[in-house]
């Protein structure tokens, strides 16, 4: 019975002290391009929070939605509204790395994750692109991707009687700084 | 021994799924609450609510005859309206200014809103505090010569709110008002320059969109002779683009040194008088 429990411990030793090999940021950028005809806004929101494991291969971003700002605090209300973000106040993403990623590189390389993005209280399977790149600071990360608001069972807003493209462009840029193990 | 394996066990696995999701943590859950009322004004009342930075709203306020007319003045409609015009703009989230023009007296007035305190969302400030100067001018034709500063009004007030949850928010406001002239149109009538008020406000939100408010203004210590304390109350609907505000109002005046200092009606007896106001707010930058 030592034995397993020797055994329990030493995974569980084994298991929190292999982190080399994760990255972390809490200021990441996220960037989201609207347009309506003759007009375009973006919001931009400088919390990212991102976790990548590249030992597991897991990829985790997050962010408070009332972190993003549109420059504008009439819009800002309204994304808010339209968001419902005091019910739901995380955009998130949590998901795999598909493709593969030679950390010992320090070259930009494509990635592609799969996963689940959730939004507004809805969850959908997710591909995206992006790129990888090992720097002495830490991972640098970039993605994007195309949001549609109805998968996600957010009414467009309107913007002056217009309704805004129910297709949204979502941008992530971040660097990730390495865990200690 | 089997205990102990079993809680080894658990403690793995509930390691292992803690660091596959990261936990979810608000970026600054001590931020400022937002909403507290839906717009600046109630029906006449100001409130703690302010425009953001760089946030123009127009703001179009009428009401009509007191509704004891019955349908021979149509319960107020015919005895015409008294309108105030009102633009107001965030020069930064805490600084308003604004400009108003009221049909009656033709009462053109300048307004300042300065925030010292916003409301937290952790309640290390439990309240929200905003000072409001406003000054204005009676710019009408009088019988009677009139100076520039014998025509001004003034109105100082200290809005305290707090939005108890979300559902619920209330606000006080003491304040003083001031005229420069005061018309005496019989002997016996007591009249002053300066009054005081205490107004309250408060708002019951039935869901995003739609709230019932209220505001009452009762005027401490001496006052002018017939004068009653104004109360209103409100049904408001945001339609995404417009705040519409529908209401029953003892005063007739949308300005606070006016609603203090001229309400002749009592909503309590009760009499009082239909009215609207139109909000839109644009982004400007």
């Amino acid at each position: 019975m030592k034995k397993i429990i020797l055994s329990t411990l030493f995974l569980l030793f084994g298991f929190s002290t292999g982190f080399t090999q994760s990255f972390k940021t809490e200021t990441g950028k996220a960037t989201f391009y609207s347009k309506v005809p003759l007009h375009s806004f973006e919001g931009v929101s400088e919390t990212l929070v991102g976790l990548i494991d590249l030992d597991k291969g897991t990829v985790d971003f997050y962010i408070d939605l009332e972190t993003l700002d549109t420059g504008n605090g009439k819009r800002d209300k309204d994304m808010k509204l339209t968001l419902e973000t005091e019910k739901y106040p995380f955009a998130e993403f949590f998901g795999k790395l598909v493709s593969d990623f030679n950390a010992e590189s320090n070259d930009v390389q494509g990635v592609k994750v799969k996963g689940t993005f959730k939004i507004h209280g809805e969850e959908q399977e997710i591909e995206v692109d992006g790129t990888l790149q090992m720097t002495d600071e830490g991972l640098h990360v970039t993605a994007g991707w195309i949001l549609n608001l109805l998968d996600y069972k957010i009414k467009p807003p309107k913007v002056l009687f217009i309704k805004v493209d129910e297709n949204q462009e979502i941008k992530i840029d971040a660097l990730l700084k390495p865990i200690e193990g | 021994m089997k205990k102990t394996v079993s809680t080894l066990l658990i403690m793995f696995l509930t390691i292992s799924i803690s660091e596959a999701q990261m936990e979810r943590k608000r970026a600054n859950p001590d931020g400022p609450v937002d909403e507290i009322f839906l717009t600046k004004n109630i029906a006449g009342l100001g409130t703690v609510q302010l425009l953001g930075k760089g946030d123009l709203n127009s703001m179009i306020q009428h009401n009509f005859g007191d509704v004891r007319g019955g349908i021979d003045t149509f319960f107020g409609v015919d005895e015409g309206a008294n309108v105030r015009i009102a633009f107001a703009y965030g020069l930064t989230d805490d600084i308003n200014i604004g400009i108003g023009r009221t049909s009656r007296e033709d009462n053109i007035d300048f307004g300042i809103d300065y925030r010292l305190l916003h409301q937290t969302k952790s309640d290390k400030i439990p309240v929200s505090v905003v000072l409001k100067g406003n000054f204005g001018i009676r710019t009408q034709k009088e019988a009677f010569p009139l100076t520039f500063q014998e025509r001004l009004n003034y109105l100082g007030s200290l809005m305290i709110g707090r939005k108890f949850n979300d559902s619920f928010s209330f606000q006080i406001s003491p304040m003083i008002s001031h005229f420069n002239t005061v018309v005496q149109t019989d002997p016996n009538e007591e009249l002053y320059n300066t009054v005081y008020g205490l107004g309250f406000a408060g708002r019951f939100k039935i869901n995003a969109r739609k709230s019932i408010s209220f505001e009452y203004l009762p005027v401490i210590g001496k006052r002018i002779s017939d004068t009653k304390n104004h109360a209103a109350i409100v049904y408001e609907l945001e339609t995404g683009g417009h705040v519409f505000q529908m209401f029953f109002m003892s005063g007739r005046w949308f300005t606070e040194q006016h609603l203090l200092t001229r309400t002749e009606t009592n909503f309590f007896e009760p009499n009082f008088r239909f009215g609207f106001n139109v909000n839109r707010v644009f982004g400007l930058l």
